[in-house]
């Protein structure tokens, strides 16, 4: 600020300004630059331009003197025609005229527009003869000298006689009548040569040569070289004699650009680079004054920042003489802290306002803080408010040093720490608790640390590798796990400690793990170590130790991490419960649980319990295996295996009556079949006893006993009770025979016997003896019957054999073929071809002969019989089954009847009733049986059962 | 004293002939009428039903019979005894000597009596008087 009134204002200005102070100074250098370059180039320009025109000057001369000769040629030429018309001398005067003119290469003379005279001939015959006036390329530019009566150089053009070249004429009049032309060849080589182009600078300048054709209206170019020199810089001379143009061109296009290029590039970069000096001069004082500004902003703003801090800090802060004690500044925070206002306080000292027991010590720092030997000091005191409460506050005091290193005020922050001393107390309180729990508990606590080990451990890289790996490694390392052991540090334990291992005092147990511990235990504390590699809180291991009275005790050994101590593992709680005594009694319960299952096992019966709801079994006995072949594995797996196994028939009503009983909390006791695991029906008895708690069913336990045989031997009892059941109905089926059909006779004879005794006419005598015949007849037939019927039941002697059916059917038929044959029977076999059954012979004739016949003699009289005969299988039985459409029997009322003695259902007098009788004996002596089904008016079906 | 007619009822053509002759012996009865079977008796009834004086008194009645047994007969009786006011009083005559037979026999109030073959002349008399 004071440098700006060293100077003018308006430098002033462009000081203030350093960007555009340079920018301008970088304008005003750049256009220096530029007007010197374009000065160079100037005069570059115009030096160029001279050379040019000197160098064309020449040529342009060379080219005049060149035709100037040439015209001197043609007109010495012209002076060889003599009046006649006839050149004399044409070839001594050609050859004078090329010695002194080297620039021609042939002389020519052209009477009448035919050239007829050509010097030297030798290289130029072709174009003897031809007739310039009539060739239509020359004939214009002749044409135009004859008419300009001049001499006319035409060409370049493709000569006769090969090469480019420039043909000068000259028209020739005699007595002012065209002759002829008197003409000059030169080629354009040697024509170029003598202008002296050739020997230009050929570096720098190139020249061209053209011709302005009027006929195609356009410039013709003669020399090789660019044609499009537009862009070049040229000058350019004409020549009328045969209306040429020259060219000189530049060859650098921009040659002088670059000239003036490089010169002005440096200019502009050099200002630009001083450009950029001056405002970087000029930029130096102005940032050391921002610099200046800012940190003079920054002072006040942290002296605001600070006052604020003071004024508004959550924590008391007060500057204090260090000698009185006086508030100097105190802030809000202070004064509420202590209820006074600001000004109560600055009237005030510390020490009137701090508890008395704390003062000393606060005086004493104080004292060594203005001697130097401390720099700072904190502590807890504390203070009286205006109200006389006791507020508690840490107090941290440090000096404002002065410029003679003497302190003179100090700063004290306070920090009302009430409520954390209030909960220091309940920590202490509850502290004291857990320290009396501890020590009070009815199980052994041990408080360890174990963080060197767990550092141990990590050193070892043990921590968080797989469970597996590091037992292992305890395993094949059993001094690491001494040194572990060595590095428990035992921090408390409380009195049942004592109590467990059998010692007085702590300290013999304090000393560390490494008494304690037997070496039985150790595989124990490998675990404790492996949970602390896996980073567990906490263990239950059930393991012993070893009082010092050499007993072992069994305690279950709980391993807690104290919460916070979770990463360090400083505080680890441990609990080693002596369950000695509940071992002991766990194993009594143990041994006789295994008494009971041994028991069990013994008991020849499946024992069991199930789920009284889902019926799903908890317990099965080993038994199982031995009576139903399913392991007890297998059977508990499946919550539905004994449903499952139940024999299908029995499945439904088992359950239902299993439910049933369960929900009337009934004990049930019953018999059904399971499936074995081979496959067999097993008969089991299943009793049930109903577990009931609080009123309601919990549990089902039963035994199943295997009852198969019982039920083999039941069958077999109810088999051959209903053989002497039936064998008691014959028998009383045959008492009536006996009793019936005989009484019936005797009572009849014995009646005709007291008739005749009586009678008083011979005639009547004779009559009635001839009754007693027909009695004795009829008791004679009776008796055959039973004979009959006595010795099939006696089943003596019988004989069976392999019988093909076909066959019996076929002779039966021949037997009753006149019945058959009168009656219209039809009779249908249906029976598989070569059909054998094992049959007496004789039986098998009389069944089928029996059943046959009484078809045939209950025909129904309305239409005609049909008798089936079929043979199928039943239930693994062979049934012969023979069916008619007779009158049919009506079972209702006879089925008792119709196979008994002498039973007949019609007044048919061939009826006998005991056809049915001897065919239902012969077939229960085969071991079969006979049914019937019938319907009267539709027929009717007798099955016979072959065994 | 009126006499009665009688029918017998048996299956037994040889019974019925003895029977018969019995029966003349007797002179106790005024007409006798023989049926082989239930069915027959029963149908000989039904036509009878409205001459009063053609009724039986008293029938002898055997057990087994084809067709028509004679317990069926009973029940058929049963059924028909409302339509005719004659008191018919039924006794079996059976060679059955068959308990069964004798008790079952006691369940019909109509049957008055259970006879062993052989019937006696004796018998026929009691019957006949036992009114």
């Amino acid at each position: 600020m004071k440098s700006d009134k060293k100077y003018p204002k308006f430098i002033r200005w462009f000081l203030k300004r350093p960007k555009t102070t340079g920018f301008i100074t970088f304008l005003f250098l750049s256009y220096v630059a530029c007007f010197i370059v374009s000065q160079q180039y100037k005069l570059i320009k115009e030096d160029e331009q001279r050379e040019m025109n000197n160098i064309l000057n020449v040529v342009h001369q060379n080219i005049e003197q060149a035709l100037k000769n040439c015209y001197t040629t043609t007109l010495t030429l012209a002076l060889t025609i003599n009046d006649k018309g006839i050149p004399e001398n044409f070839d001594y005067v050609s050859e004078k005229l090329m010695e002194s003119n080297h620039n021609i290469n042939a002389v020519q003379l052209v009477p009448n527009g035919i050239i007829k005279y050509i010097y030297p001939l030798n290289g130029n015959e072709a174009a003897l003869n031809l007739n310039i006036l009539t060739t239509p390329n020359l004939k214009k530019e002749a044409l135009k000298s004859i008419a300009k009566k001049k001499m006319y150089f035409a060409g370049p053009f493709e000569l006769k006689q090969g090469g480019l070249g420039i043909v000068g004429r000259f028209p020739v009049f005699q007595n002012n009548k065209f002759w002829g032309f008197s003409a000059v060849i030169i080629k354009l080589e040697n024509f170029l040569k003598a202008s002296g182009i050739k020997n230009v600078d050929d570096s720098k300048y190139y020249f061209q040569f053209s011709k302005y054709n009027i006929e195609e209206q356009k410039e013709i170019f003669y020399l090789t070289n660019k044609s499009d020199f537009s862009k070049n810089y040229y000058i350019s001379t004409d020549i009328p004699d045969g209306d040429w143009k020259i060219y000189l061109i530049s060859k650098n296009k921009n040659y002088l650009y670059s000239q003036i290029f490089i010169p002005g590039i440096i200019g502009i970069i050099l200002a630009a680079l001083f450009g950029i000096l001056i405002y970087t001069l000029l930029k130096i004082p102005r940032e050391l004054q921002s610099l200046v500004t800012t940190q003079a902003t920054k002072l006040l703003n942290s002296e605001i920042k600070f006052q604020a801090i003071f004024d508004q800090a959550a924590v008391g802060i007060a500057h204090i003489d260090s000698f009185t004690g006086d508030f100097i500044e105190i802030n809000n925070q202070y004064c509420q802290l202590l209820g006074y206002s600001q000004q109560e306080m600055k009237e005030r000292n510390f020490q009137s306002v701090t508890h008395p027991e704390e003062l000393e010590e606060d005086l004493m720092n104080l004292e060594k803080l203005r001697n130097g030997k401390i720099k700072d000091y904190s502590m807890e005191k504390r203070y009286f408010t205006k109200s006389g409460a006791i507020v508690w506050a840490n107090l941290t005091v440090s000096p404002l040093f002065k410029k003679n290193k003497k302190v003179s005020t100090h700063i004290s922050i306070v920090e009302d720490i009430s409520l954390k001393k209030e909960s220091e107390k309940l920590i202490k309180k509850s502290e004291i608790r857990f320290k009396s729990l501890f020590e009070d508990s009815p199980i052994p606590l041990w408080e360890e640390d174990f963080s060197e080990v767990k550092n141990y451990l990590q050193e070892l890289n043990l921590i968080y590798e797989s469970p597996e790996t590091v037992a292992i490694y305890f395993k094949t390392h059993p001094d690491v796990v001494e040194k572990c052991i060595s590095l428990v540090r035992i921090i408390d334990l409380n009195a049942m400690c004592l109590d467990l291992h059998k010692v007085k005092t702590k300290k013999e147990l304090i000393l560390g793990l490494s008494q304690i511990i037997d070496k039985d235990s150790i595989p124990d504390f490998t675990k404790q170590l492996i949970a602390v590699t896996q980073g567990q809180k906490q263990l239950i291991i059930d393991t012993k130790i070893k009082n010092s009275q050499g007993e072992y005790r069994d305690v279950n050994l709980r391993w807690n991490v104290i919460r916070g101590y979770e990463k360090s593992l400083g505080r680890i709680i441990i609990s080693t419960e002596d369950i000695t005594d509940r071992k002991y009694s766990e194993k009594i319960i143990l041994n006789s649980q295994k008494r009971v299952e041994s028991l069990i096992n013994t008991i020849d019966g499946i024992v069991w319990e199930c789920d009284s709801s889902s019926f799903t079994f908890n317990f099965i006995s080993q038994k199982v295996e031995n009576i139903l072949g399913y392991t007890p594995e297998e059977w508990l797996e499946n919550p539905t295996f004994w449903q499952d196994h139940i024999y299908s028939e029995d499945r439904e009503w088992v359950r239902n009556y299993c439910m049933i009983k369960t929900n009337d909390n009934l004990d049930h006791d019953f018999e059904y079949r399971m499936v074995a695991k081979n496959g067999s029906i097993v008969w089991l008895r299943d009793i049930v006893n109903i577990v009931i708690e609080n009123g309601k069913a919990v549990s089902l336990r039963g035994i199943m006993i295997d009852v198969t045989k019982t039920k083999e031997a039941e069958k077999d009892l109810n088999d051959s009770f209903n053989l002497v059941k039936e064998q008691n109905k014959r028998l009383l089926n045959f008492s009536y025979i006996v009793s019936h059909n005989l009484r019936s006779h005797t009572s009849n004879i014995a009646s005709i016997v007291a008739l005749i005794e009586s009678s008083e006419t011979e005639e009547e005598k004779e009559q009635l003896i001839e009754l007693l015949k027909t009695v004795s007849c009829s008791l004679n037939e009776t008796m055959l019957h039973l004979n009959e019927v006595i010795n099939i039941r006696t089943n003596i002697g019988l004989v069976s054999e392999l019988l093909n059916l076909e066959q019996y059917i076929i002779t039966v038929k021949n037997v009753l073929s006149e019945q058959i044959a009168s009656h219209e029977v039809i009779i249908l076999t249906e029976i598989p071809k070569d059909t054998m059954i094992n049959y007496n012979p004789a039986y098998l004739e009389s069944v089928l002969y029996n059943i046959i016949s009484n078809s045939i003699r209950y025909k129904h009289p309305s239409r005609k019989a049909i008798i089936t005969i079929k043979f199928l299988i039943e239930n693994d039985m062979k049934v012969l089954q023979i069916s008619d459409n007779g009158i049919g029997i009506d079972l209702v009322r006879n089925a008792d009847k119709i196979f008994g003695m002498y039973k007949t259902f019609s007044n048919n007098l061939d009826s006998k009733g005991i056809g049915l009788f001897i065919t239902k004996n012969q077939i229960d002596a085969m071991g079969g049986n006979i049914t019937v089904e019938s319907e009267p008016n539709v027929g009717t079906t007798f099955k016979i059962y072959i065994q | 004293m009126t006499k009665k007619i009688i029918w017998v009822i048996d299956d037994d053509a040889i019974y019925q002939i003895i029977v018969n002759k019995i029966i003349q012996r007797s002179e106790m009865f005024s007409a006798v009428f023989s049926f082989k079977n239930g069915r027959i008796a029963i149908d000989a009834l039904q036509e009878t039903l409205e001459n009063e004086t053609a009724l039986p008194d008293i029938i002898l009645l055997d057990i087994n019979m084809p067709i028509m047994d004679g317990w069926e007969f009973m029940e058929e009786l049963a059924l028909m005894k409302s339509k005719f006011n004659k008191q018919i009083t039924v006794y079996i005559v059976s060679s059955s000597i068959s308990i069964e037979d004798k008790n079952r026999s006691k369940t019909y109030a109509d049957i008055l009596g259970y006879l062993s073959k052989p019937v006696t002349i004796n018998d026929l008399v009691l019957i006949a008087s036992n009114d």
